[in-house]
């Protein structure tokens, strides 16, 4: 019984300014580090909530702090779990918990207000590292959350007195933080920015690969096909050409060995090939904004004009037009790009290297092989490759995201048997067929389509957005794009993958995916658009605001600003604002008061100061013994007369008209 | 020659306008401050503390991790550190500047004690002022710290050790403000119109009172505090070492159990003068100073009605706290100009 009711009362009773200010100290690294428990191994958040609890607890029961004796063991077993964690006390992951156990830690160990400094700059240090994970907008609202609360524990530590509530203080953090952001906007646009690394990175630095890879087998376009994830972003210069132009053009394959399709090895192609193209009309200009691939290839219209310049990468082009980097794309990019969608490559009537678009491993897929040699009656390649799309038009193929497994002879199942499949089956599929049927042909993956949204006008290529199709070379017209799936899926040009497909039924109900997907006009989707500009607009402004984004802007803002008329409004809005200050401040004190005072100034400057605790009248008298002037004095003196008479005396309220010219003029007299 | 003639009108012109200025300007800097102060913008000086220098080193850190790291949001939060601290020096600078100051009450002291000075921090602004530290400006820290909601004033009682008999100036006075992050410190500086009257030190072990026999002139003796004579009932102005405790005690009824008061006869007393001149000349000037006020004081403790005489200054014999200011005052100013 006695034991029950002591904590309880300790704890509703008014806490003592220190331990007020420590508990927002807590508070505010709560927050500062809960972000980080998204990524860090549980052991570290649960030690690092351990311990603030432990800060928060000998808080309130007023106990003291635990000797160093204490605390260091604790802390090198922390360490030490570090370096079996992560086998390295010095990659960017490594470092981020390090510095997370210290501000715990350290706040146990907190003496003199310098400790408190100390904490608080590691916090803001700690909003940073948690950069490393993630940069959306909603951590962005979480910074200057906690920004707020970290200037507000700073400043609560600073005062002595008068301490105002949490909630004032709360504000005063918050107006303070609003009152920096036009500064911040300010330095974040014109500050100029340095292209990094300065230093070597470690090797934790990015995280895992996703989008496109350079091999292809079933299955694995259909599990690409389900991630919403923004591959990149496309602003056209002009209107976006029609949805079945957009082939994004990607890793480009030609080795089959029965079950993986895998690019041409570097061997066969030592020799650099001679490569003629041609093209016709004028190019689609745009630029591409992508999301780190941690993958070399870059993504264009076929067939690109041009390579792109990348600083800090080196960009190549292959023998079959895919666009690569020589370094992994580990940061957001972005790229101009030109395109000509009209053009015909190696339209010779000879192809090189022949053979190695013919290839077919021994012994697989026997009836599709013998399908494919049945076609070489046909003289015709262009007509052997129409047989097999009406083929695919006709034979009763389905298109599917969740295709039948299948076995070895996938093809054989495939084009036979189950007649279901995404399009990594239609394109690997003919291919086969028609290097059996003697048409040198190849796959290409990459991405066709996109969604075009209407709030910023950004064409946005998602993960579920990646295709695969096939070229055939046709004697005298070159490599020609043909798109097996159209065949079975017509819509799928038009439209995305997701939209052609049959809905997916959530948690085993049909019916209830036709429910969540939102058709194009609802409402729904307008906010989703909104949310991706939003989204978009924060990658190109703020995360990926790049020396040469800045230079641009600089420019404009130049040429705008340097116009004689720009220049004008706002010579024009500062007058006005320094013309409204002084009026304003006119207008708060009583023109004769200001009269008053401004003749007390004269006459201190005669030697003659008003005493702080003197009338008009005393003054007077004052005035009138001094040795001054007889005109000065006698003004001087009819002024305060006057005033006096004003301010005090009987019935006269409000200034009469005519009392103001009057002391004007006396005061004018008074030197 | 007419030429020569409005040079020379003009050289004097200029001559005349750059004496007003200097003299303007000179009145500016060594004005001790008069009445109330306000100070203005040139008078709050502002540099960074310790943890601001720490605070630049952080936001170089965040800018270094934003560039290496290429992490936009980095140089966000860097801007935004930045621009809060470029805010807080605004904020400090404000929360010290536009503050208007006066000078209060002095009380006198005596030598060796400490001068309490009362100054008045007044804020007429619409700003609220946090965590305003002010001291003398001898001090290494500030102790006292104020604050001033809008439209009110706060009082410190700073004080001042004092050595010398006379008057002493307030010395100058420094205010500091840290609020609201710390990471600049704002001063400034006061010179108060503000002075103390410091008493001579009164001298320890002095002399008894020189208690001359004077007849009284009209040869009846007045109540005084030699020989006691008996008893009275207590009239209002007695002094309370007078009162007949034991008298009191017993609460006899004959007397009406009132209070009752001693009393005297000093027939062969008749006023107690305090003379400097009486005092050996070959004694220290501020030691017969010293002798006198502990005289007065001691005199106005046993509630004897002393005369006073200091150079050509001379007081009738009197009691009461208005009498004991005016001698230790003259004692206090004795050789001194009255407005130094």
């Amino acid at each position: 019984m006695k034991w029950s009711g002591t904590p309880a009362l300790r704890l509703t009773a008014p806490l003592s300014r220190d331990k007020q200010d420590t508990l927002l100290l807590v508070a505010s690294t709560v927050l500062v580090l809960l972000p980080h428990a998204s990524h860090l191994p549980l052991w570290v958040s649960l030690v690092c909530g351990a311990t603030l609890a432990w800060r928060a607890a000998l808080t309130l029961l007023g106990r003291r702090m635990p000797k160093n004796l204490v605390l260091m063991p604790i802390a090198a077993l922390a360490m030490f779990g570090v370096l079996h964690t992560y086998h390295t006390l010095l990659g960017r992951d490594a470092g981020v918990a390090m510095l997370v156990l210290l501000v715990a830690f350290k706040m146990l160990e907190m003496h003199a207000r310098r400790d408190l400094f100390v904490v608080i700059f590691l916090c803001f240090f700690l909003v940073l590292t948690n950069f490393f994970y993630s940069q959306g907008i909603f951590t962005a609202v979480l910074m200057l959350a906690s920004l707020a609360l970290l200037l507000t524990t700073q400043l609560s530590f600073q005062l002595t007195g008068a301490i105002p509530p949490l909630r004032a203080r709360l504000w005063m953090g918050t107006r303070m933080l609003a009152l920096s952001m036009p500064l911040a906007l300010f330095a974040f646009v014109l500050f100029p920015r340095i292209e990094g690394p300065l230093w070597g990175m470690p090797d934790d630095a990015h995280g895992a690969h996703s989008g496109l890879s350079d091999t292809m087998s079933p299955g694995q376009m259909s599990n690409l096909a389900q991630s919403e994830e923004v591959a990149f972003r496309v602003k056209f210069d002009g209107a976006a050409p029609p949805q079945p132009q957009l082939y994004w053009r990607g890793p480009v394959l030609g080795n089959y060995d029965g079950h993986t399709w895998t690019r041409v090895h570097e061997l066969g192609r030592r020799r650099p090939q001679p490569l003629s193209i041609s093209v016709n009309g004028v190019p689609l200009r745009y630029r591409v904004t992508m999301e780190p691939s941690n993958a070399r290839w870059l993504f264009a219209l076929e067939i690109p004009q041009s390579l792109p310049s990348l600083p800090g990468h080196l960009v190549s082009v292959s023998g079959e037009l895919e666009i690569q980097s020589d370094t992994p794309v580990a940061e957001r990019i972005r790229y101009d790009m030109a395109s000509y969608t009209n053009f015909s490559l190696q339209a010779a009537d000879r192809l090189e290297n022949r053979a190695q678009w013919l290839l077919l491993p021994y012994g697989s897929n026997p009836r599709a092989l013998a399908a494919g040699q049945a076609l070489r009656r046909e003289p015709d390649p262009a007509r052997r490759v129409g047989a097999v799309l009406r083929q695919f038009a006709t034979g009763g193929f389905v298109y599917t995201l969740q295709p039948p497994l299948l076995g070895d002879d996938s093809v054989d199942e495939f084009l036979y048997d189950t007649r279901a499949g995404f399009c990594e089956h239609y394109a690997g599929a003919f291919v086969f067929l028609m290097r059996a049927a003697g048409v040198p042909a190849r796959v290409v993956t990459g991405y066709q389509g996109g969604e075009l949204n209407p709030v910023d006008g950004y064409l946005i290529v998602r993960q579920s957005d990646a295709h695969a199709w096939a070229e055939v070379w046709l004697p005298g017209r070159g490599w020609v794009r043909v798109d097996p799936t159209s065949m079975a899926a017509p819509d799928r040009l038009r439209r995305s993958a997701a939209q052609v497909l049959p809905p997916q039924s959530p948690f085993g109900i049909p019916g209830l995916g036709r429910l969540l997907q939102p058709s194009p006009d609802s409402l729904l989707a307008k906010l989703r658009f909104a949310i991706g500009a939003a989204n978009n607009g924060w990658n190109q402004w703020v995360l990926n605001y790049t020396p040469e984004r800045q230079r641009g802007l600089v420019e404009r803002l130049e040429r705008s600003l340097l116009h004689w008329q720009s220049v004008a409004l706002v010579a024009a809005a500062v007058l006005l604002l320094l013309a409204g200050r002084k009026f304003a401040r006119r207008r708060r004190t009583d023109p004769i008061d200001a009269l008053y005072s401004a003749l007390c100034q004269r006459l201190g400057q005669l030697g003659l100061p008003r005493a702080p605790d003197e009338g008009p009248t005393a003054y007077a008298g004052r005035v009138a013994n001094a040795n001054l002037p007889p005109e000065t004095s006698s003004a001087a003196g009819e002024f305060l007369r006057r005033y006096s008479a004003h301010r005090y005396g009987r019935g006269q309220s409000g200034s009469p008209p005519a009392l103001l010219p009057t002391l004007k003029d006396l005061l004018s007299r008074v030197r | 020659m007419a030429d020569a003639t409005s040079e020379a009108v003009a050289a004097r012109g200029r001559a005349r306008w750059f004496d007003r200025r200097r003299s303007v300007w000179r009145s500016k800097t060594t004005r001790h401050d008069a009445g109330e102060v306000v100070l203005g913008q040139r008078r709050v000086y502002i540099l960074p503390t310790g943890a601001g220098i720490g605070f630049a080193a952080l936001l170089l850190c965040l800018l270094i991790g934003s560039i290496n790291y290429s992490l936009g949001l980095g140089f966000g939060l860097t801007f935004i550190a930045a621009a809060c601290a470029v805010v807080d020096m605004v904020a400090t600078w404000r929360n010290l500047a536009h503050l208007r100051l006066r000078p209060g009450r002095a009380p006198a002291v005596f030598a060796g004690e400490d001068a309490p000075f009362e100054l008045q921090v007044l804020n007429r602004t619409a700003l609220a002022r946090y965590a305003v530290w002010l001291d003398f400006d001898n001090k290494l820290e500030p102790r006292h710290a104020v604050d001033v909601a809008p439209g009110s004033s706060a009082s410190v009682m700073l004080v001042a050790p004092t050595r010398t008999r006379g008057w002493m100036r307030a010395p100058r006075v420094r205010l500091l403000t840290r609020f609201p992050l710390g990471l600049f410190r704002a001063w400034s500086y006061w010179l108060p119109d503000s002075r103390a009257l410091v008493y001579p030190f009164p001298e320890q072990d002095a002399p008894p009172l020189p208690m001359h026999g004077r007849p009284s002139p009209d040869g009846v003796g007045s109540a005084g505090s030699d020989d006691f004579a008996g008893v009275r009932s207590y009239q209002p102005g007695d002094p309370l070492r007078h009162l007949a405790w034991r008298q009191i005690a017993r609460l006899d009824p004959g007397y009406g159990g009132q209070l009752v008061t001693k009393q005297f006869e000093g027939g062969a007393i008749d006023e107690l003068l305090l003379d400097f001149d009486a005092l050996p000349p070959r004694l220290d000037l501020e030691l017969r100073l010293s002798r006198m006020t502990r005289w007065v004081l001691e005199a106005e403790q046993r509630a004897l009605p002393y005369g006073f005489r200091l150079g050509r200054l001379h007081y009738d014999p009197a009691l009461g706290s208005a009498h004991q200011d005016a001698c230790l005052r003259a004692l206090a100013l004795y050789g001194i100009a009255e407005d130094a």
